[in-house]
């Protein structure tokens, strides 16, 4: 399995590595967007009167990018696979469902992690943020935010048969993920039916998280549960995408 | 324990009464037919008959609705990971990464099974298909019949027991589909099974037997000059003074006798000029669609002539 798993990841990161064009998409729509979001930030009246650090939110929107961009790319990438009849044969040519759901996440868990490593690095320059104690809490929840994204991508292909099946649930996952999540609305002000739907948004635990060490300042060990529960809410889609990957039509 | 699959005389592809319903759409409707072990076998109708969707079944990739495929003794659904081992599958698109090179995705789709001597392998089937020297050039550099080859490629990988290609020369230009067919014929001599679909009727006619399928139901299962002979040939006597008689006969060579014998072979027949249907217009009035044309099963045309000198004709043969 673990030959198969490499094989299908190295594949994968071979073809992104091949695409230029996408190279540069992958740093310059990131790039573009973390400088609108600064310039929106800072030009909003009275922001810091009101005791609200732009920076604070910063690393959030971050994560929300992180998000935003893991999962509609794996969510594309595998459709497509399913369209051009890849998939079929590679299902013909030996590789099992486990393996294929397990090569992607790696594979695209690669790339996700270069895109998230960039993001931070220039989030932390953008808006100065002093990342340098907080470091590998901060990294460490924005990878298995990735993840995570990478593995929801993943389940949700399974339910579209073309790119265009695909749209629908673009805005499905990420409205609410803005809206839930506690990026813009402190989750405590949602009503309380909204706040019980906000336990199944995955960026929810990697705010909180982010919310606690960075804004907050308390120490990692003590935030573990969002953490953990964000680890969990991946092994939990991993595992259902392997049994949901449709093998035979 | 392997299955059926170790009984030499056992059936290549055994299909029973297969259907498939997409909700409301009935693409196979009971589908049955066998393939021999050795031989190459064509399946022949028009586009959306079902020849992909009854391809996919064999393959395993296709859950019946109803139905039975046994595939090289393995039940195509519950052993289809054993029975993938045995098989070479070439798919109608070419179903490559566009971006890798013919090098690279032979790797890939090789080590699914970890083939054994992997890369003397690709050495091998890219050397037959002529791009050994194109090896490492990105795909995307290729043109429409390159990839097919490539494709091809990847499906002798393995040096399959049983090759299922759909539409193998689609696109492929007529010097390659010839080298094509002498491969194919190298396999079928080696014991390979060859198993594909087409709506070329040169194909059809170089197969050892071919099945007609229909809107999802096979038609008839049997050597293509045996389903052309069951066309009516057309048996036109041209008479002095300028008349002429035309006759229709299942079976001319016993018709003709009776009616040569009506005119006493008499000098009042000047010529007589005998037209068999081909393949296409046995199949073509087989299917029912001649006149209304929808989904015309392609003939070769002049630029696309018929691969191989000793392959039958498909054109229409007439006799004077």
């Amino acid at each position: 399995m673990i030959a198969s798993v490499k094989a299908i990841a190295v594949r994968i990161n071979r073809q992104f590595l091949r695409d230029r064009r996408f190279l540069g998409l992958s740093l310059m729509v990131p790039l573009l967007i973390m400088l609108l979001i600064k310039y929106v930030l800072d030009s909003l009246p009275g922001l810091e009167r009101l005791g609200v650090h732009v920076s604070d939110y910063a690393m959030f929107f971050a994560a929300y990018l992180v998000h935003f961009l893991a999962y509609v790319l794996s969510t594309i990438v595998l459709v497509g696979d399913r369209t051009t009849g890849t998939l079929a044969r590679m299902f013909v040519y030996g590789y099992r469902r486990r393996e294929i759901v397990f090569g992607y996440v790696g594979g695209y868990s690669t790339i996700a992690a270069g895109q998230t490593a960039f993001i931070l690095v220039l989030t932390k320059y953008l808006f100065d943020i002093n990342l340098l104690p907080d470091i590998v809490p901060v990294a460490l929840t924005m990878f298995s935010l990735a993840v995570v994204s990478v593995d929801l991508g993943v389940f949700i292909s399974n339910f579209a048969r073309n790119e265009g099946q695909v749209i629908p649930f673009i805005p499905l996952v990420i409205l609410p993920t803005a809206l839930l999540s506690g990026i813009a609305i402190p989750i405590g002000d949602l009503p309380t039916v909204l706040q019980w739907c906000s336990y199944v948004i995955p960026l929810r635990y990697a705010v909180e998280v982010l919310n606690a060490v960075l804004v907050n300042h308390q120490p990692f060990r003590d935030n573990l549960a969002p953490f953990l529960i964000l680890v969990g809410i991946g092994a939990g889609l991993l595992a259902t995408a392997s049994f949901t990957l449709k093998e035979r039509e | 324990m392997t299955p059926a699959a170790a009984t030499p005389s056992s059936p290549a592809v055994s299909i029973e009464a297969l259907r498939k319903d997409y909700g409301a759409i009935r693409a196979l409707g009971g589908a049955t037919l066998t393939v021999r072990k050795g031989e190459v076998f064509g399946l022949v109708g028009p586009n959306g008959a079902g020849k992909t969707t009854l391809i996919k079944a064999i393959c395993g990739i296709l859950k019946p609705t109803a139905g039975r495929v046994t595939v090289l003794g393995f039940d195509a659904g519950r052993d289809r990971y054993r029975l993938r081992r045995r098989l070479g599958y070439m798919p109608q698109a070419p179903a490559l990464y566009e971006d890798l090179s013919p090098y690279e995705n032979l790797t890939f789709f090789g080590k699914g099974y970890r083939t054994e001597d992997l890369r003397g392998r690709i050495r091998l089937v890219l050397g037959f298909v002529e791009l050994w020297d194109r090896r490492d050039d990105p795909l995307h550099t290729f043109s429409g019949g390159m990839r097919q080859r490539v494709s091809l490629a990847c499906a002798l990988l393995r040096d399959p027991e049983l090759l299922i290609l759909d539409e193998p020369t689609a696109g492929v230009d007529p010097a390659l589909k010839q080298t094509f067919w002498r491969h194919f014929q190298e396999l079928k001599q080696r014991g390979r099974t060859i198993f594909l679909s087409t709506n070329m009727m040169e194909e059809a006619m170089r197969c050892d037997r071919v099945a007609v399928i229909r809107a999802g139901r096979i038609l008839i299962t049997e050597a293509p000059e045996a389903i052309r002979s069951r066309g009516r040939t057309e048996i036109t006597l041209e008479l002095a003074g300028g008349g002429r008689r035309v006759e229709e006969a299942a079976a001319y060579a016993e018709e003709l006798p009776r009616l040569l014998s009506g005119y006493g072979l008499s000098s009042e027949v000047r010529r007589i000029r005998i037209r068999r249907p081909d393949l296409e217009e046995v199949i073509l009035s087989m299917i029912g669609q001649k006149e209304a044309g929808a989904g015309k099963v392609k003939t070769h045309t002049g630029d696309d002539p018929p691969a191989g000198g000793t392959a039958p004709s498909a054109t229409p043969e007439d006799h004077t």
